[in-house]
């Protein structure tokens, strides 16, 4: 069915878009702006919706297609959009200092992608394409959680989960190659949308409470 | 339409129809009505899965077996307690001035769309529908969770859904590890990502990867499953809820996640044929007991000891799956329907001391509740007696079961040591509950002359749970005797 060559450039364009995944997701960790944060997970966003259409298109997978339509209106448009709006309805602009300062987060985020690479090592013969895709998928995970842990913005803690799922998402294509069935992919793709506007509801409440977004106030409940 | 449709289409219409109404009577009604509808649906599709086997719908998409069938029981009975509690506690918030009319329908609403989505965890064949689900109960319930609006209410759910939604991320990762594995070597997409599908594969399966993915999926849903050390968000948000959402996350959600992560772990025993995900269970529930302890013991809020008195019953369900031998699984399941009786009535009483007293501290309730309020203590009391484990209540059959088969296989260790957390766990509600029931009530409060709120309630469900500690129905018997041989690999 497929030849040798588009194949070959398939899996070229795989490994690029990857590594582009990869470094809008070490950018996102350095970035203070909110809104450019947003900007730069609907960026990586649109990559993987276009590491979804090389597989899509190469290797015959009708129902990716559908994968690619839904990444690119709910991730690449309607989300950002959404918390876009969010932002400029509570009027922050910036993230506050993080726990570790950007210099030494980069340092993190090198480790952590080394990290990465060793321990999808063993499973790189499963992979179905590109060059350490699965590794990238890791890696995402990985320093999504360290994001996570490292910015006290709502919004901000919000993103890491969704850069975290992106890398979810990336596994499941490196793995399988034509990711997972379409139902599967629909009720992710429904649950992402919702979680984040129940998400925006809580933020907004607890904004409207602390009269912050800052989550290190949350720390009432202990024992 | 059939009985699984049903089962989902009912709530999903009740909570869709709250939408439109207004007035309370008639949103508590139509909950009360849809869960006992549901009850009644349980109890049909226990009847056709003793007959027929397990139930199939459009397709093979939805299925149950016993284990789901037991499942579903399960929470259809917390559920309809829950709803029935609800509506006068709700009027008594009302009238206090606590809540707004607006946010009592967001929970009428919301209750019924988070049952909805228990109910599709459970009868969901395909494991990614299934994750799907999971993750739609935490998010149909983080609202819930942060429904008072109150700084702690809305840093328990905070927790609750970023936690949570980490460990599901995490979960799904598994379930795409599971898939992976699946698909290996075949150049075509899987023809469905059925767990009864895989089951049939189970043998085929890359083992690394499946090892890789039940440690995944044990970390995920089980730190939706409230297991020690990824428990942390339980007492934030069990704590700070409602006492009918504590009930039902309590009671049912707990367990749900847990069937979620039973599903995996018969996979991966088909699939590897040894002991790997047994003993990860058994020693994470051996921790969760031993961690609730001493929590339970210095803790100074009502509703955060009862989470930690959860944490410890999860523990020991488990454990009891872990040990893996017929009669500890079945005395696991047991354990499942009877906590899911007990732990209802104990929060149901909490959110009747909280109204009365206006604080769920220790310190500040004080002595002399039995006093305050004599019929929510007496239910209180027996609710405590039974979740201590102490006879006639059915706690104590089941826990004598997992120990006794765990000491039967050989496993005298483990044994001892639930043993050990078991009577700390005792001894700490016990110290705990002696703080605040007995002497005289503080600053002349006196009962309120509404000493029967919420007891219906809780007394249909003491009823069941004394009810079914003396006595259990031969079908009953039979579903969790099923369970129990699908759970250890034998059907």
């Amino acid at each position: 069915m497929n030849t040798a060559l588009p194949s070959e450039i398939a899996s070229q364009l795989i490994a690029l878009l990857a590594a582009l995944m990869l470094v809008v997701q070490l950018l996102l960790v350095v970035q203070r702006m909110l809104l450019t944060s947003i900007r730069l997970f609907a960026l990586q966003s649109l990559f993987l919706a276009g590491i979804a259409g090389v597989v899509a298109f190469f290797h015959g997978a009708i129902h990716v297609y559908v994968v690619v339509v839904l990444t690119l209106v709910g991730k690449v448009l309607f989300l950002p959009w959404l918390l876009d709006r969010q932002v400029r309805r509570m009027r922050i602009v910036q993230e506050i200092e993080p726990l570790v300062n950007f210099p030494t987060s980069m340092l993190v985020c090198g480790g952590l992608t080394l990290l990465g690479y060793v321990v999808s090592r063993p499973f790189t013969s499963l992979e179905r394409l590109g060059n350490n895709t699965l590794a990238v998928a890791v890696t995402l995970v990985l320093t999504g959680f360290f994001l996570m842990i490292n910015r006290l913005k709502a919004i901000t803690q919000v993103l890491a989960l969704l850069t975290v799922e992106n890398g979810v998402m990336l596994a499941a294509v490196a793995l399988t190659a034509y990711g997972m069935p379409l139902v599967v992919e629909l009720c992710i793709f429904f649950d992402v949308l919702v979680g984040v506007m129940i998400l925006g509801i809580l933020v907004y409440r607890i904004r409207e409470t602390f009269a912050s977004m800052d989550t290190s106030k949350l720390s009432q409940l202990k024992g | 339409m059939s009985v699984l449709t049903l089962l989902l289409a009912v709530p999903a219409a009740a909570g869709l129809a709250c939408l439109l109404m207004r007035s309370r009577r008639v949103l508590a009604a139509l909950n009360v009505l849809a869960f006992g509808l549901t009850l009644a649906l349980g109890v049909g599709l226990l009847h056709q899965v003793l007959t027929g086997g397990a139930v199939t719908e459009w397709d093979e998409f939805l299925r149950a077996d016993a284990l789901s069938a037991w499942m579903v029981l399960l929470i259809s009975s917390v559920s309809l307690a829950s709803s029935l509690y609800a509506g006068r506690y709700f009027q008594r918030d009302l009238a206090a001035g606590a809540v707004t009319p607006g946010r009592v329908r967001e929970f009428f609403v919301l209750t019924p769309l988070f049952a909805a989505g228990m109910f599709l965890v459970v009868l969901a064949n395909s494991l990614g529908v299934m994750w799907a689900a999971v993750e739609a109960t935490a998010l149909s319930s983080v609202l819930l969770v942060a429904f008072y609006n109150r700084r702690t209410s809305l840093e328990g759910a905070w927790k609750y859904v970023m936690l949570g939604s980490l460990g599901l991320a995490l979960a799904l990762l598994g379930t795409v590890f599971v898939y992976a594995a699946a698909c290996k070597g075949n150049p075509q997409p899987l023809p469905s990502f059925n767990w009864s599908h895989l089951m049939t594969l189970a043998p085929q399966l890359d083992p690394r990867l499946i090892r890789l993915a039940f440690v995944f999926v044990l970390v995920g849903y089980g730190t939706k499953a409230g297991l020690a050390p990824m428990h942390t968000w339980l007492p934030d948000a069990h704590g700070e809820a409602p006492s009918p959402t504590s009930a039902m996350l309590s009671g049912v959600s707990l367990k749900v996640a847990l069937y979620a992560l039973l599903r995996f772990h018969i996979l991966t025993t088909a699939c590897l044929d040894t002991g790997f995900s047994r003993h990860l269970l058994l020693g994470l529930g051996l921790l969760s007991m031993f961690l609730a302890a001493p929590f339970i013991l210095v803790q100074e809020n009502l509703k955060r000891m009862l989470a930690y008195s959860s944490l410890e019953h999860v523990g020991l369900i488990c454990v009891g799956i872990g040990l893996g031998t017929p009669v500890t699984i079945f005395g696991a399941l047991l354990h499942m329907g009877y906590h899911a009786l007990t732990k209802p009535v104990l929060f149901f009483a909490a959110g009747n001391i909280h109204q009365t007293c206006h604080t769920l501290e220790f310190r500040l309730i004080g002595h002399g509740v039995l006093k305050t309020l004599p019929v929510t203590v007496l239910c209180l009391g027996l609710a405590a007696v039974a979740a201590a484990g102490l006879p006639p209540f059915g706690l104590f059959f089941s826990e004598l079961i997992v120990i006794s088969g765990g000491i039967a296989a050989g496993q005298t260790t483990v044994s001892v040591l639930v043993l050990g957390a078991l009577i700390a766990c005792f001894c700490g509600m016990l110290l705990q509950f002696t703080r605040i029931l007995p002497g005289e009530p503080k600053g002349g409060r006196r009962h309120d002359g509404r000493a029967w709120d919420g007891v219906p309630a809780m007394a249909l469900l003491l009823g069941g749970l004394l009810l079914f500690s003396i006595w259990l129905p031969q079908p009953l018997l039979a579903v969790m005797h099923q369970a129990a041989g699908i759970i250890g690999g034998k059907s």
